[in-house]
């Protein structure tokens, strides 16, 4: 092997406890960058499959807790008696859920079957599972994640209790596995099922109560058109509302529980920061050690660039090996394990793209070049004679 | 590569401190015959690492000018001066050096990394280097596995790997015994004298003095005296 590349080798481990640390430190942020790029692309696909799907969110103007009439959605209708522009209102009450002897929670709704069907088309249903589910009020459409789960299939029985008043246990029956659904973690079932549970069990509780309505529109301009209308039909009413596109809906969704990409963003460039400091205290100890060692090869002739280049190329090798660690770790572990199976919320599972992972390692040379920035400039301006008279 | 003579004339380097003029080499002039072997003695802190600095290259005159065979060295850039030293001297120090991670031949060939030549070329240098030195059988240890006599003759075979016409030497016994020292002297003697190295070598010592044709005496900044060693006459000793 080349001498040159024998030095850098045996730089690289001579103090391997040191390399391992800045490696490990270098590693980290490149995992939670790939890691989170995934996440925050995941949601954006999500949202922008939201935002293809024309629908309207109508949801209580105070918040999402307060509920709304469901005589409501006829009045929505109302206002496009020809259903053509705007084709469905279908209102929505979450339950939750829970399974005996499990402790994961559910994600259950209850919904206006026959509404679902319309204002849902991009759940691309077969004729015998939208038949099943109209025929059967204890019908239930289950997330294919959720039945990935527990090893569901169509034609099973489940039973479920709610996580909202009366939390009695509900029988249902599979009639889909939703396979085109882009949410694959949530369940679906009859309001009308639930209502009669809750009838039978509270029979004092008000009933006929929605947590939001979905509008399925026929157009961008009626979507457009819709949002504005809807809220001015229920203006100065007990309840009144607030309508959006489903896109800024889920996203109020996600970040009302945990803005996760903001949050993501900041850890990324924390930890990179952090990474940074690190790389640069370990290239300066080394550089500190090793001064001798510059002075003698200045003397020995080779110039201010080669010190420098030396130093810089080994800056940038230790990172390097971080770098590659970090963005390879998460990838084979989602993309090549059964990790990658586990679904996660809204997502379903991350994918973990290679060009993320070769950002992560661009990123990564980039703190190993910082790092060695100032070392590798005192190398430079290093003057032999001041060097060995320090030593001698 | 042919002997190179040493002419330094009239060399002043003063060194400012705390804006007071420090004149270590004051006027100093000194000619040295190409293959001459030249010992440099005074009291500590008289200059005679400053001299060694300047002849090779690593620090510049205040005034005055120092040639070394063809080249004058108060005409060159620091670039210049660099390329020069990695083809033209070779350093050796008290502290040897060594890059401790390194092998003994690699250490060697580490200055060859300058030159361009086939890897045969380059191995069969390094061997040469470190037989002349003795030290044949010692090529794969690390510097930590060598005694300091060894690490020094390490230390020579790189400074002669790349057959300079000049050797510098500061103090190069100065941290080994009695016996190691005579050795590390003998090897000196027969660069000179086999290789027809001209050496410069800064010393304390009377006995390492008394390997050298010359024995030059610097004193506040002057030559103040030198003696000719009549155990070796001024041409190399057969
Ligand atoms: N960069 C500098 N700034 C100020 N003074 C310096 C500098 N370099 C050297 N000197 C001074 O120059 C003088 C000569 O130093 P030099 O190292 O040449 O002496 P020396 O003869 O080699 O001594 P020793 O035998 O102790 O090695 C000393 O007094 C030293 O303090
Ligand atoms: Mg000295």
């Amino acid at each position: 092997m080349h001498l040159r590349l024998i030095y850098l080798y045996r730089n690289l481990t001579r103090n391997k406890q040191r390399t391992l640390l800045t490696c490990a430190a270098v590693a980290l942020p490149m995992v939670i960058y790939v890691l989170s790029t995934a996440v925050v692309s995941g949601v954006d696909a999500f949202l922008d499959n939201s935002a293809r799907q024309l629908r309207l969110a109508v949801t209580h103007k105070a918040s999402i807790i307060n509920m709304l009439p469901e005589g409501y959605a006829l009045k929505i209708k109302s206002l496009d008696p020809t259903g053509e522009r705007l084709r469905a209102a279908c209102g929505m009450r979450w339950i939750g859920g829970k399974m005996q002897n499990v402790t994961q929670p559910l994600s259950t709704v209850a919904v206006d079957a026959e509404e679902f069907i319309k204002a849902f088309d991009d759940f691309k249903l077969t004729e015998t599972e939208k038949a099943a589910w109209l025929r059967d009020h204890q019908a239930i459409i289950v997330g294919r994640g959720t039945a990935a789960i527990f090893g569901w299939k169509v034609g099973d029985r489940i039973s479920i209790r709610s996580s909202v008043p009366p939390y009695t246990s509900l029988e249902f029956h599979i009639v889909s596995t939703a396979e085109h659904a882009q949410d694959a973690n949530t369940n679906w079932c009859h309001r009308s099922y639930y209502e009669e549970d809750l009838k039978k069990n509270i029979p004092e509780a008000t009933q006929g109560m929605v947590s939001f309505f979905f509008v399925k529109c026929g157009s961008k301009a009626d979507l457009d058109f819709f949002r504005v209308e809807i809220d001015k039909l229920f203006a100065r009413t007990i309840d009144e509302t607030k309508t959006q596109d489903e896109k800024a809906f889920m996203n109020e969704f996600i970040t009302q529980q945990f803005d996760l990409p903001r949050n993501l963003t900041i850890l990324s460039i924390v930890t990179v920061f952090v990474a940074v400091m690190a790389a640069t205290n370990t290239m300066s100890m080394n550089f500190r050690d090793r001064f001798n060692e510059y002075a003698t090869l200045k003397a020995l002739g080779f110039g201010g660039g080669y010190v420098f280049t030396l130093i810089q190329t080994e800056s940038l090798g230790l990172c390097l090996l971080g770098g590659i660690f970090g963005a390879l770790m998460p990838y084979v572990a989602f993309m090549h394990t059964p990790l990658g199976r586990v679904p996660v919320p809204v997502i379903q599972h991350l994918e973990i793209r290679p060009i993320v992972c070769l950002h992560a390692i661009a990123i990564a040379a980039v703190i190993g070049l910082i790092a060695a920035v100032w070392p590798s400039v005192l190398a430079l301006r290093l003057k032999v004679v001041a060097a060995l008279r320090n030593l001698e | 590569m042919s002997a190179a003579d040493i002419v330094a004339t009239s060399v002043r380097k003063v060194y400012h401190k705390d804006r007071i003029e420090i004149p270590v080499l004051d006027g100093l002039s000194l000619k040295i015959d190409a293959g001459e072997f030249v010992v440099l003695m005074g009291p500590s802190g008289s200059g005679k690492s400053t001299l060694l600095h300047l002849i090779g290259g690593l620090d510049s005159p205040t005034s005055g000018s120092i040639r070394v065979g063809e080249y004058n060295l108060e005409r060159m850039t620091e670039r210049e001066l660099t390329a020069w030293r990695s083809r033209h001297v070779g350093f050796i120090f008290q502290m040897y050096h060594l890059v401790p991670v390194l092998t003994a031949a690699q250490n060697v060939e580490l200055p060859l990394l300058l030159f361009k030549m086939s890897s045969a070329e380059r191995r069969e240098r390094v061997a040469t280097a470190l037989k002349v030195v003795g030290l044949a059988d010692r090529t794969d240890h690390r510097p930590n596995q060598l005694s300091g006599g060894q690490e020094q003759r390490v230390a020579i075979a790189r400074a002669i790997v790349t057959d300079p016409d000049v050797i510098l030497a500061d103090e190069p016994t100065g941290d080994l015994d009695a016996k190691t020292s005579e050795e590390i002297l003998a090897l000196l003697n027969l660069l000179n004298s086999e290789f027809n190295k001209t050496i410069l070598m800064v010393t304390h010592d009377p006995r390492a003095a008394s390997h050298g044709q010359r024995v030059v005496h610097l004193e506040k900044g002057v030559l103040e005296r030198e003696e000719r060693n009549p155990a070796r006459p001024a041409m190399a000793a057969s």
